[in-house]
């Protein structure tokens, strides 16, 4: 019944994004609500969530394959195809933004080394490369140490390019919100989290072939491990949020102010707090509602919504504080405003980034694992 | 007094530079600077359109009315941007010399403000108006629907009228000419003159009836046979425009006085800081030793020498916003601030030049005058004022002493029942009397002084120690005369005052705490003001402007700052106050090749009669007058160019109906403060029958029109535009086609091709109703006046010849490689245009003046040299006669609403007094509305300017923290501004449509509280904001043009004539600043 | 004896070496006063010492802008006069003019900050482009390549100084209504909008793709007037006198003098960011 459910969302999603996408495609970016002074909006924040989520997804693959924790036993492959999807999905994200994405050949072939974004698109495309290895190898699995070596190397590697966004962000001394020195540090964090997060969703809810028991440890730990990433997400927060206030440094405060209490205040503690971190939290603190497939599940779709809500809010409210006092009333002109709420357009877009990734997720989970299994199988069996 | 420099002073290096760039000029070569560049761009393999002097063509901006000289830079045709004329000293100071040759100039540019910047977008806005339209018979004025018609039909249909839009039959231009013949209008001219001159009653109505019997086959050519002097019916063709200069004015006033014969034609000045002008007029109105009286002055005035005052008063002056203008004054100012000069501004609003000025004082509006008395009192009780300039009486001691000019201010006025009058004549005391003595053989009449000294006529008297002393004015060669200051007392059988001693006891009317307390300054800041005045010798003014003027006591305010000024004696001197000088463009002077203003053929009309607006003669010499005061609408015996007067005395058929109406570049009801009487009027087809408007689009005035004719853009046309005081370089700039708009429409008239504009509408009409002074022989036989430049290329020769009988002052001739520019640069126009045999045929075919006029518009006007501007301590074009600090004139002219005489002398008087100088109550109304304009908007004009509305895209409502917090008014809210005269705060468009009054509140601290402000340019409500239908189609308005606000039409109505705002009635200004309003958050 | 006369006593070998000077590249009192507009326009004098500059190497010369805010008046010609001499389209700005209203009545003022790109020595916008496509050119001014930049927005995000903007595509007068033989219309009246030649290129900017839509835009000093001999756009129309443009490695040039004196600063120094632009205060 959910995954029925889910499929249905998957598709709609899908279709709804599809008008998004002909319109930017085809009538370009004006009827997205970014701008000049708030570059970067709901895109790059999905491209934020969803390259965390398949580093997330990734590392918790290893927890099955590098330590082989008898709990994730079994689940790696799903987390490895779930980090094949988002990742693409998030890059489609980011490639939506750009200007002219029919250049991105440019970062491979003209790239500058300066950048971290092009340390990003790099690093991406090799995670990528390896997320392709380590399935490879997850089903051919032709030698445990092979595996082991791709693991080892793709865990460092998610853990470098989840750290690689937060630097992308952090890296710019101008924007005091971003420029913190620990926000390398806490996106591997968030993408372990995120990563948690959904497996909490696909354990709790779709994937069939684990025993009961199995199952119920395994939702166990990963609330185990999301209220322990949510305590030091918080904590993060708290930190950051009263560092910035007692700093007092004009822009921060700014930032902070939209954050706590901007227009969008309701996204930071009815969505963020509230929905993705309090009541995923509390609910899953009660063993009996975390081994729940169904309740689960649904917090697992919580804290993910938590998670995404989270990088809109570190994407958006950096650009908030104009970098020259008075500016934006020193010329007026479309897409020169210092807020920010995505158009129906960016929506969609991402509708259809997330309706990909979902039924991505799906499709691979019910048919595509299964039938590479008996591929490889097969194909084992003729090379024996 | 006179400073002593030391070191290499700037004002010497200025003399030093001028000195060697003019030997320079001798050698050939200019700024051998520029030699250096052409190197460097020579080697530049490909250089841009944009350095190349071929797509470069010099002309003036009209975006506000400065006149800043332009350099168009053209590329395919189209206007690519604009930049400032490098030869103009608008943009550049000092200006380089301006024989350089246009190919050196091609990188050099001057500045130019934000509106001259974007000026590309107002010849390019889509909503320009490209066919006729004319009102869709069947609906109203004003409700947006139109035809497009072919030209020739709608010239057609206004000269000959009929049932045009099944309303009725309506006159046409040929029927309102009733009287067609040249010289019986010219006698009735002369005739009406003789009733008008005649004082005694019943011999005035003897010449009527005499007129009546004389004129019999004509009467019915008269607007009215009992008052022949309303003149011909031609007069109910009225002419009204908003800006217009030279050139368009010397044709509109062949085409409306001397060709179609009416005497109405009215222009704007009163909006725009008409009592200032006036005040001009006033003040130097001319001694005239024959008749021993006063001629008429000039309508002008001074304003301060920015560049070389060592310290500036601006009072009500918007230097760094409006005022004329940025690019020309701006750079004199920033200059003083760095460079140790000062400057301080009196304005109740904090404008960007307060901002940066040395002293702000937020005066309360309207008190101009009573902080100007304030100073006068302290320098006058202080000893702080020229005392041995003003005591020069005439030209002879004017002459000895070296100055420039002298005033009245020891010329002895009598006064009656304490009342200032007219000035003792010599003959009155016995010191001359007329008398009859043989010369030549001829008996001829004069005054002679009791030892026998001979004067021109009847002169004013001074006390010299003490003594009676006739003043032979004007005669260099007479006893110079240099008289007691102050004097109050008998003398001979009359109580006399000096002029001086007026002012004094006008300045004593209040104690300085009293004057400071009316002006809402602080004592201290008189004082201040008037000991840093008095401490720069002559190099210190005070600049007035609108924010003095527009007010009902507008002509005194104006008056006192001059008074200011006039104590120290400034008036000619480098640092003091100046005039403007100007080439002369009507060919006046001997020797200039085209006196385009006479070159007329035999058959001149002469307009004659009273104007609509009452300015060309007096309610009392007028057959109307029957002693009884006040009028029904004021009459204006010293002010003209009444432009709030016009639509409401149409409205009021005062003083008489008026039946065709035809405005140019005007916006009437938007600029006009209580524009939305002027609407009322408008729209109604039986008070004006026929409404015909040239202009650009759809405006708020061209709404209500029948017929709107297209016109040409600054950029696309001709005009002279002058120049302004505070420029002491004789000059003349010259506006030229510089573009033409792709497709643009043309028609033929006089067998021309010429572009549909204001010109062919003329050029038209006057061919189908032949009248005199246009075809072929417009210009005299064989002369052929059929093309528009066939006039202003004839002017453009006269200032290339320049002012020298001889030839010496005019231009050189273009050599090859400047005609070859020339002719590249006009490559793009169409021969409709630009035909270049065709142009030189309009200046006689003669060769050398034609390469004279090619170097003239290849640097878009002419330009005396830097170094010219002065002589040593003075200007090199003083205003250099009598300043009358006692105005006579004045004080024999009547207020028609009072009867009573003006007051002739400096007085403060409270404003905001209505026509018949009661104050008007205004319960529940506790804010002082004011406006000024800001740098990026002009006028009704600039809202097609996007650039510029990216920088200011909306008016706001300036209001002081203080009445904020009281209203409960925050940044950012809605208000809505209403007054007692508009309860409702809105304007009534008609047709059932309401325009609001309302904007945004921008909270601030940069306006004196209970003061509330807003700037000029936003709150349209046509001009492409807003749909109109054309041939059935909707064309949708544009909302980026429909921003607020604009609130003239909350301004304070005349509560006497009720449907005008307030005016002053002496300086004729349509009152800006003293209407009390209500601001209420919506 | 006349003023004049006197003057030219008191000046004669001034106006001497004046007469012999050699006319070609003479120069009309080359020592200016204390005031740099003493004997020329500014603008004539930057004129001429551009034109020095351009005959050195590219690499010799140092390109600076100097900003008098004491002379700035907040007029935003130069703000406008930028928009219009590169036709930057709705929303993309190179130089606005911040206005700022300081103090309480009657004690009450106001500041105006002109903000060109500063043209950072370190420019933290170059070291975070992808792919190359913005980077000091051969005479350090900072540049964007239109045909290289994919639109990542990531320079605008790392600008201190918010000095560049999006392009979106927009324009400001085409798409108003058409109606022929009635109205001039949209498209018509837009021509002037498709002429820029920044880089001394041109670029036509037709449609929702062709570059630079779709780039981020920034100031670049004018260069493609500067190689004309012509002064960047905002220098010559500044009607305050409040912007100066020169080579400030050229020892006699008016900024050099300008930016040796103590009352000098730069934006965000704290940044290190080096910025190429000057304000006197
Ligand atoms: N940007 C721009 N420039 C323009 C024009 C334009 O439309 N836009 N138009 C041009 C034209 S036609 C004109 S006539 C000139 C006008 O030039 P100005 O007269 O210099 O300009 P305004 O902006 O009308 O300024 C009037 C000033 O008077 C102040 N004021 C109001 N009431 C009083 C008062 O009682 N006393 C004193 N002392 N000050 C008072 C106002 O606050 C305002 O600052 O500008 C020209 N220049
Ligand atoms: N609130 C407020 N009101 C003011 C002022 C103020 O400071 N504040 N200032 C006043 C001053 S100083 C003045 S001078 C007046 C000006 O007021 P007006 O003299 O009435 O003129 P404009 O506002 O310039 O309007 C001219 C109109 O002519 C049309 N037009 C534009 N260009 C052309 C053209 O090339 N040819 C033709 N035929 N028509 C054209 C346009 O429709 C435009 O609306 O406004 C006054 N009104
Ligand atoms: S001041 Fe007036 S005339 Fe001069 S450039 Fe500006 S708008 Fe044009
Ligand atoms: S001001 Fe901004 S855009 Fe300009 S060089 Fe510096 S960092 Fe780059
Ligand atoms: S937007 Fe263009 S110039 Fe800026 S960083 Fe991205 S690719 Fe480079
Ligand atoms: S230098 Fe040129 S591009 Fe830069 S702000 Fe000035 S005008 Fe604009
Ligand atoms: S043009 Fe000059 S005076 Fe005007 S805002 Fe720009 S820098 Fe300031
Ligand atoms: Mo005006």
């Amino acid at each position: 019944m959910l995954k029925k459910l889910a499929y249905a969302v998957g598709a709609l999603a899908l279709l709804f994004g599809l008008w998004g996408v002909y319109i930017r495609l085809f009538e370009g970016e004006q009827s997205a609500n970014y701008g000049s002074y708030i570059g970067w909006g709901l895109w790059v924040a999905m491209y934020l969530f969803l390259a965390g989520l398949a580093a997330g997804a990734y590392m918790l693959a290893a927890f099955d394959y590098l330590f082989n924790v008898p709990q994730f036993k079994g689940t790696g492959k799903t987390m490895l195809w779930a980090a094949l999807v988002t990742l693409p999905a998030g890059l489609a994200s980011i490639g939506m933004d750009l200007g002219h994405m029919e250049r991105i050949w440019k970062v491979y072939l003209q790239p500058s080394f300066t950048s971290f974004l092009t340390l990003m698109v790099w690093g991406y495309t090799l995670f990528l490369i390896l997320i392709l290895v380590s399935l490879y190898f997850a089903f051919t699995a032709p030698d445990k140490k092979a595996m082991k070596v791709v693991m080892w190397i793709g865990f460092v590697t998610a853990i470098l390019v989840a750290g690689g966004v937060g630097f992308l962000l952090g890296g710019n001394g101008a924007r005091l919100y971003w420029h913190v020195g620990l926000l390398p540090a806490q996106f591997p964090v968030f993408a372990v989290a995120s990563g948690a997060a959904l497996m909490l969703l696909l354990v709790g809810w779709f994937m069939p072939g684990l025993e009961e028991k199995q199952r119920h440890d395994l939702l166990w730990l990963l609330a185990i491990i999301s209220i322990a990433t949510s305590v030091v997400k918080l904590y993060f927060l708290a930190a950051d949020y009263t560092q910035s206030l007692y700093g007092g440094a004009t822009d921060n405060l700014i930032a902070v102010n939209y954050v706590l209490s901007g227009p969008h205040a309701f996204m930071f503690w009815g969505v963020q707090i509230v929905l993705g971190l309090l009541i995923p939290v509390i609910v899953l603190a009660q063993p009996k509602l975390a081994k729940n497939g169904t309740i689960a599940g649904l917090m697992g779709v919580f804290l993910l919504i938590g998670y995404a809500a989270a990088r809109i809010l570190i994407v958006v409210p950096g650009q908030v504080a104009e970098m020259m006092p008075g500016q934006a009333a020193a010329f007026y002109g479309p897409k020169l405003t210092l807020d920010y709420t995505p158009s129906l357009m960016e929506w969609s877009v991402t509708s259809a980034v997330l309706g990909f990734a979902l039924l991505g997720i799906l499709i691979g989970m019910d048919y595509l694992l299964a039938y590479f299994s008996r591929l490889t199988a097969r194909l084992t069996e003729v090379k024996k | 007094m006179t400073p002593k420099q030391k070191k290499l002073s700037r004002r010497d290096f200025l003399k030093l530079s001028a000195l060697t760039a003019g030997t320079a000029g001798l050698l050939g070569s200019l700024p051998g600077v520029m030699r250096q560049v052409q190197r460097v761009i020579a080697a530049n393999t490909n250089p841009s359109f944009e350095a190349q002097p071929e797509n470069q063509l010099y002309t003036v901006c009209l975006q506000c009315n400065t006149g800043c000289g332009i350099k168009v830079k053209i590329l395919d045709g189209i206007a690519a941007k604009i930049d400032g004329n490098p030869y103009s000293p608008w943009t550049l100071w000092p200006h380089p010399a301006y024989e350089t040759p246009v190919k050196e100039m091609a990188t050099v540019e001057g500045a130019l403000c934000p509106k001259g910047q974007a000026g590309i977008q107002t010849a390019y806005d889509p909503y320009r108006i490209v066919s006729v339209l004319k009102r869709k018979p069947g609906t109203k004025r004003g409700e947006g629907q139109w035809v497009t018609i072919p030209f020739e039909q709608a010239i057609e249909e206004i000269v000959e009228g009929g049932d045009l839009f099944g309303e009725g039959h309506v006159d046409g231009l040929r029927a309102v000419r009733a009287l067609t013949d040249p010289e019986v209008a010219a006698e009735m001219a002369t005739k009406i003159k003789g009733i008008w001159d005649e004082k005694d009653a019943d011999r005035k109505r003897a010449l009527i009836e005499a007129f009546k019997s004389e004129f019999r086959p004509y009467l019915d050519a008269l607007i009215d046979p009992e008052h022949p002097d309303l003149g011909p019916k031609n007069n109910q063709f009225m002419f009204v425009w908003g800006r217009m200069k030279g050139g368009r004015e010397d044709v509109v006033h062949r085409f409306v006085q001397e060709a179609y014969g009416s005497i109405n034609m009215n222009g704007h000045t009163t909006i725009c800081q008409g009592s200032l002008y006036f005040t001009g007029k006033q003040m130097s109105s001319k001694w005239n030793a024959a008749k021993g009286s006063f001629d008429s002055g000039d309508k002008f005035y001074w304003q301060a020498d920015t560049g070389n005052s060592e310290f500036v008063i601006y009072a009500g002056t918007n230097l760094f916003d409006s005022n004329y203008g940025p690019p020309q004054r701006v750079p004199k100012a920033t200059d003083a601030i760095v460079n140790g000069r000062k400057f301080a501004v009196v304005d109740p609003r904090l404008s960007k030049l307060a901002a940066r000025a040395w002293k702000w004082v937020p005066i309360k509006p309207g008190t101009d005058a009573a902080l100007a008395l304030g100073m006068i009192r302290w320098m006058l009780e202080n000893e702080r004022y020229n005392k041995a300039y003003l005591s020069i009486a005439n030209v002879a001691a004017q002459v000895a002493a070296g100055e420039p000019n002298y005033t009245n201010a020891t010329w002895l006025v009598k006064i009656s029942n304490g009342v200032p009058g007219k000035h003792l004549r010599a003959s009155e005391l016995g010191l001359i009397s007329k008398q009859t003595v043989q010369r030549d053989n001829e008996a001829v009449e004069v005054y002679l002084g009791q030892d026998g000294t001979e004067y021109p006529g009847d002169t004013p008297v001074a006390l010299v120690d003490g003594v009676p002393t006739p003043i032979n004015v004007l005669n260099a060669d007479a006893a110079p005369v240099v008289g007691d200051l102050l004097f109050s007392g008998r003398v001979g059988d009359f109580e006399v005052k000096t002029g001086l001693q007026i002012l004094l006891e006008s300045a004593q009317e209040h104690t300085l705490a009293e004057w400071a307390e009316i002006a809402g300054v602080s004592e201290n800041d008189i004082i201040v003001l008037a000991n840093e005045f008095t401490s720069h010798g002559r190099k210190a003014a005070v600049d007035i402007h609108r924010g003095s003027s527009q007010h009902t006591n507008g002509f005194y305010n104006n008056n006192a700052w001059y008074m200011v000024n006039l104590l120290i004696g400034n008036f000619d001197y480098k640092g003091g106050t100046i005039k403007a000088s100007t080439y002369n463009r009507k060919g006046e002077k001997p020797g200039q090749p085209f006196p385009v203003m006479t070159m007329f053929g035999e058959h001149h009309f002469t307009a004659f009669g009273i104007d609509m607006l009452r300015t060309k003669t007096t309610y009392e010499k007028s057959t109307l007058f029957d002693g009884t005061y006040p009028t029904r609408r004021p009459w204006f015996p010293i002010a003209t160019d009444i432009y709030q007067e016009d639509i409401p005395s149409i409205g009021d058929a005062y003083p008489y109906p008026i039946k065709i109406l035809m405005t140019y570049m005007s916006s009437l009801p938007y600029s006009v403060p209580g524009g939305q009487k002027i609407i009322e009027i408008l729209a109604d087809t039986h008070k004006i029958p026929l409404f015909i408007a040239s202009d650009i689009m759809i405006s708020e005035t061209s709404m209500y029109a029948d017929y709107i004719f297209p016109d040409l853009t600054y950029l696309e046309r001709w005009e002279f535009h002058g120049s302004h005081p505070s420029v002491p370089w004789k000059v003349e700039n010259v506006r030229q086609p510089a573009i033409s708009i792709p497709g643009w429409p043309t028609t033929e008239v006089w067998g021309e091709e010429i572009p549909l504009s204001f010109e062919a509408v003329l050029l038209a009409v006057a061919e189908k109703l032949e009248l005199p002074g246009f075809g072929p022989d417009g210009f005299g036989e064989g002369t052929p006046y059929i093309r528009p430049e066939d006039f202003y290329l004839k002017q453009v020769a006269d200032i290339a010849f320049g002012e020298k009988e001889d030839g010496s002052d005019s231009v050189p001739e273009a050599d090859e490689e400047e005609v070859r520019i020339f002719l590249a640069a006009r490559r793009h126009l169409p021969k409709s245009v630009f035909d270049p045999d065709k142009w030189k045929a309009a200046v006689g075919n003669d060769e050398s003046l034609w390469r004279k006029v090619i170097f003239v518009l290849n640097r878009g006007g002419r330009y005396e040299a830097f170094e010219k501007g002065y002589k040593g301590a003075k200007v090199a074009h003083p205003y250099g006669r009598l300043i009358n600090l006692y105005q006579e004139k004045t004080a024999t002219t009547i207020n028609t609403m009072t009867g009573s005489p003006f007051t002739g002398y400096t007085k403060y008087i409270p404003a905001g007094l209505s026509a018949t100088g009661e104050p008007i109550p205004h319960p529940g109304y506790d804010l002082r509305l004011i406006t000024y304009k800001t740098m990026t908007m002009a006028k009704a004009r600039g809202i097609s300017n996007y650039w510029t509305l990216a920088i200011v895209p909306e008016g706001y409502l300036l209001i002081n923290s203080q009445d904020a917090a009281r209203l409960g008014i925050q940044d950012g809210d809605t208000v809505r501004i209403s007054s007692a005269s508009n309860p409702d705060g809105a304007y009534d468009l008609q047709n059932g449509k309401k325009h609001p009054i309302e904007g945004k509140a921008k909270v601030s601290e940069a306006i004196r509280p209970g003061v509330v402000a807003f700037p000029l340019g936003f709150g349209h409500w046509a001009s492409g904001s807003t749909d109109v239908e054309i041939d059935g189609r909707v064309v949708p308005g544009d909302p980026r043009r429909a921003v607020p606000l604009m609130a003239n039409g909350a301004m304070q109505l005349d509560p006497v004539l009720g449907n005008t705002g307030l005016s002053d009635l002496a300086g004729g200004s349509a009152v800006f600043y003293d209407s009390m309003v209500k601001v209420e958050k919506v | 004896m006349s003023n004049e006369a006197k003057l030219l006593q008191k000046y004669a070998s001034e106006v001497f070496a004046g007469l012999v000077a050699p006319l070609e590249g003479m120069e009309i009192s080359a020592a200016p006063a204390e005031d740099p507009l003493a004997a020329e326009d500014v603008l004539v004098r930057m004129h001429r010492e551009l034109a020095r500059a351009l005959e050195k190497s590219p690499s010799e010369r140092r390109w600076v802008m100097v900003i008098d805010l004491r002379r700035c008046i907040g007029c935003h010609a130069c703000t406008v006069a930028c928009v219009a001499e590169n036709k930057l389209p709705p929303g993309v700005v190179y130089r606005p003019v911040m206005t700022e209203e300081i103090g309480t009545y009657p004690n009450v003022t106001m500041k105006f900050l002109p903000r060109p790109c500063m043209q950072c020595e370190h420019s933290p916008c170059t070291e975070v482009c992808p792919v190359n496509a913005t980077y000091h050119n051969e005479e350090e001014i900072v540049v964007v390549d239109y045909e290289q930049c994919i639109g990542c927005r990531a320079c605008m995000a790392a600008c201190p100084y918010g000095a560049r903007t999006f392009d979106f595509g927009y324009h400001y007068a085409e798409q108003l209504p058409m109606f022929d033989g009635a109205i001039v219309g949209g498209q018509t009246a837009a021509g002037y909008e498709h002429i820029s030649q920044e880089y001394g290129q041109e670029w036509e900017r037709k449609g929702r793709h062709e570059s630079p839509v779709g780039n981020v835009r920034k100031c670049h000093f004018c260069l493609h007037r500067i190689k004309d001999g012509i002064l960047p756009a905002c220098t010559t129309t500044c009607i305050g006198r409040a912007t100066y443009f020169g080579d400030a490695n050229d020892p006699d040039s008016l900024v050099t003098e300008l930016i040796n004196k103590p009352n000098v600063i730069r934006l965000k120094e704290e940044l290190g960011t080096e910025p190429r632009v000057y304000y006197i205060v």
